[in-house]
């Protein structure tokens, strides 16, 4: 049992570590540039989020940008709307998170499915006009991102002139990042000349496939086109994302519950300023590694029991791999890869053994684990086997104090 | 060669819907409804939905996606619309005016064809589908006159086939009763309640340069090449007797008058246009919050 003094000023600690949260995302020396970066890294780790949970390929988002990009300056496309475009692209999914179509919760015809998947595009839309970082046009460009020249496209079955040209060159990128080969695409969008797409922008195309020979460099995030960003709201957005992914993994609040008792918990073991903050970003990205349709969801298995070993090994190392390469994020990956790891070294994915795991995945999987148990006390029962017994202490001392 | 026009009007119902939801509408009419897709996708999100327009091919086509909660055309059905049937008797002349003007004999023969198999068909919501997925077709047809180096030449069935096939995906239920008729724009706006009145009305003058893709669907849907919209507008409110400024303002008055019960007013229009119509709106109306995505797409919310 830990002393009540300590609990006392574990609970002080608590509130400068909320407020510590704050700095997340700070340490850029009154670089404003820095800020936009670190705010752009947000937004592709957003990106790789939504294509995640619709299923795409890692790293789609990005390479849908950059090509949608090298389409727009081949159409001369004025540069806002190339930085909107690049923007439109990395973000072109989001719209996925927290739809019927892809959530767990919801059991919907395959006719159904396929409806609501069409309102993916202005959900992402909706979303954009929420992040008032971003370039203006980019919430139209992902709204009508899917719409087809001939009317057949979705949502709004825009048809012709009615369909602004960077979503169509947006649309035109999707083909080409989803295409096996530039040939394939190159196919693909002539035969859909006149139909999906409109025949001056299939000439466009293919003047594009000549000069880069159907492949697009890797573009940089346009850090000027971002307006009036700051730490407070990069850290608005992360929280935004992160109520987005509970919503879509149908256990609203989720994050927010584990985020008290877990840093309720770090203070009280005096957890240092860096563990902390890998704690906080990882709290906020945990879930999107359950956010594929095909992932069970986590509460469908005793949190305590090996049953569900393996699929929450494979939610640690998706949630792991979403932002193992983002600059930003990238520090929380492996306390994200290792929250699924035991105390003991029975764990998976890397059986990491004691103090081999990172504290903050300790202590994320501790309160992970209380949160979704029934008989909250029970976690006792797994102190020295799946979690390390301080750890398991702290949890239940932190939780006793907030009730 | 068919001039096809840059700018199409633009209704967006995404947005449409968002306004709708922002100030608690269930349902919504639309006197001037056009290609009702965006009444589809209210539809689909659960708006009831009444439209009505002048054209008939509109209005078969409002009964095949906006009416219609389950009638879809099986395989068969379809492949009862794109080809000809042995032991039926076709006026394959019917559309031989259009011929070496704007399509092929073989393509003129095939919408003679479809005519006579669309008239066939069992029911209204089958009738409205078809006539969507063959006007978009026709549509291919018609833009492939001018790019044909740039398209795929498609045999017409498969073409058909295709789109119909597209258009009755999005057949759906919304547990509500959706209505359209052809009729003029008053006459719509009296014969229905509903929370939200949906306004999108003709520029002046407009049917004058009606687009291509739109009158000559109706000539194919009356089985009359010659045929032209022109009679349709004549009389009606923004027709002949609105072609001058003051008498286009006094329509336009005079629709926002009969939508006093209306609760919601969304008026669209453009950034050119939105001075005469501010006013207007803004007499009939003691609120009015004007939406500006674009210059050529704004929305006027009026409530009182």
């Amino acid at each position: 049992m830990l002393p009540s003094a300590a609990i006392c000023e574990g609970f002080g600690t608590v509130m400068n570590n909320r407020l510590g949260q704050m700095t997340l995302f700070q340490d850029t020396g009154g670089d404003p540039r820095g800020a936009a970066s670190q705010f752009a890294d947000v937004l592709t780790a957003y990106g790789a989020i939504g294509d995640a949970a619709c299923g795409n390929p890692p790293g789609l988002a990005r390479r849908k940008a950059s090509t949608a990009v090298s389409l727009a300056r081949v159409a001369e496309c004025e540069p806002h709307e190339c930085d909107a475009m690049y923007f439109a692209g990395l973000l072109h999914a989001v719209g996925a998170v927290g739809n019927p179509a892809y959530r767990k919760d919801e059991r919907l015809s395959e006719r159904l499915a396929r409806m609501e998947s069409w309102d993916t595009p202005s959900m992402g839309a909706q979303i954009c006009e929420h992040i008032p970082a971003l370039p203006a046009q980019t919430a139209d460009i992902v709204r009508w991102q899917a719409e087809c020249w001939d009317g057949t496209g979705y949502p709004d079955q825009l048809r012709w002139h009615g369909i602004p040209r960077p979503a169509m060159l947006l649309a035109l990128a999707d083909t080409v990042v989803r295409a096996a080969d530039p040939e394939e695409a190159l196919t693909a969008v002539a035969m859909q000349s006149g139909r999906a797409f409109s025949p001056d922008m299939t000439r466009t195309f293919t003047m594009w496939f000549h000069v880069s020979g159907g492949e697009a460099e890797t573009a940089e995030p346009p850090l000027e086109a971002l307006r009036d960003v700051s730490a407070a709201s990069t850290l608005a957005l992360m929280d935004a994302i992160a109520d987005r992914i509970d919503k879509h993994n149908g256990d609203e609040g989720r994050w927010r519950r584990v985020e008290r008792l877990a840093t309720a918990s770090a203070a009280l073991l005096n957890v240092d300023a860096t563990e902390n903050e890998r704690l906080a970003l990882a709290v906020r990205l945990y879930g999107a590694g359950e956010i594929a349709k095909s992932q069970q969801s986590e509460a469908s298995f005793d949190p305590l029991a090996r049953l569900g070993i393996d699929d929450r090994a494979a939610h640690a190392v998706l949630a792991a791999k979403l932002v193992e390469e983002n600059p930003t994020l990238g520090r929380a990956a492996a306390v994200l890869r290792a929250r699924s790891e035991w105390y003991d070294g029975t764990g998976k994915p890397d059986g990491l053994f004691h103090r081999a795991i990172p504290a903050a995945a300790g202590l994320l999987a501790a309160a992970i684990a209380y949160d979704a148990l029934g008989h909250k006390d029970r976690i006792d029962t797994a102190a020295g086997t799946q979690f390390d017994p301080q750890t398991v202490r702290a949890v239940l001392e932190a939780a006793r104090t907030r009730a | 060669m068919i001039e096809l026009p840059e700018r199409t009007r633009r209704i967006s119902p995404s947005r449409l819907h968002e306004i709708l939801v922002r100030h608690n509408c269930a349902s919504l009419v639309d006197p001037f409804m056009g290609l009702p897709t965006h009444l589809n996708y209210l539809k689909r999100h659960g708006i009831a939905c009444h439209g009505g327009d002048l054209l008939e091919w509109f209005v078969r086509v409002g009964e095949g996606i906006v009416v219609n909660d389950l009638t879809i055309l099986r395989d068969s059905e379809v492949a009862e619309i794109v080809e000809m049937l042995p032991g039926r008797i076709y006026s394959l002349d019917m559309f031989k005016a259009w011929e070496g003007v704007f399509f092929s004999e073989e393509q003129c023969v095939y919408l003679g064809v479809w005519h006579d198999n669309v008239r066939n068909l069992r029911s209204d919501g089958q009738t409205g589908l078809a006539i969507l997925g063959l006007w978009r077709a026709f549509c291919y047809w018609l833009q492939k006159t001018q790019n044909a180096d740039d398209m795929q030449d498609v045999p017409p069935s498969e073409l058909a086939w295709s789109y119909i096939r597209q258009t009755e995906q999005w057949v759906i239920a919304n547990m509500r009763r959706n209505t359209v008729r052809q009729t003029d724009v008053l006459t719509t706006v009296a014969a229905q309640k509903a929370d939200a009145l949906f306004l999108c009305p003709p520029a002046r003058n407009s049917f004058r340069s009606a687009d291509a893709r739109i009158w000559m669907w109706e000539a194919w849907w009356q089985g009359n090449p010659y045929f032209t919209i022109e009679h349709a507008y004549r009389d009606s409110l923004f027709g002949a007797r609105a072609a001058d400024p003051p008498s286009y303002a006094r329509a336009f008055a005079s629709v926002l008058e009969h939508a006093e019960a209306y609760p919601v007013l969304v008026v669209q229009t453009t950034e050119q246009r939105l001075g005469d119509v501010e006013s207007l709106v803004r007499n009939a109306r003691r609120k009015v919050e004007i939406l500006a995505p674009h210059s050529y797409e704004m929305y006027l919310v009026a409530t009182n």
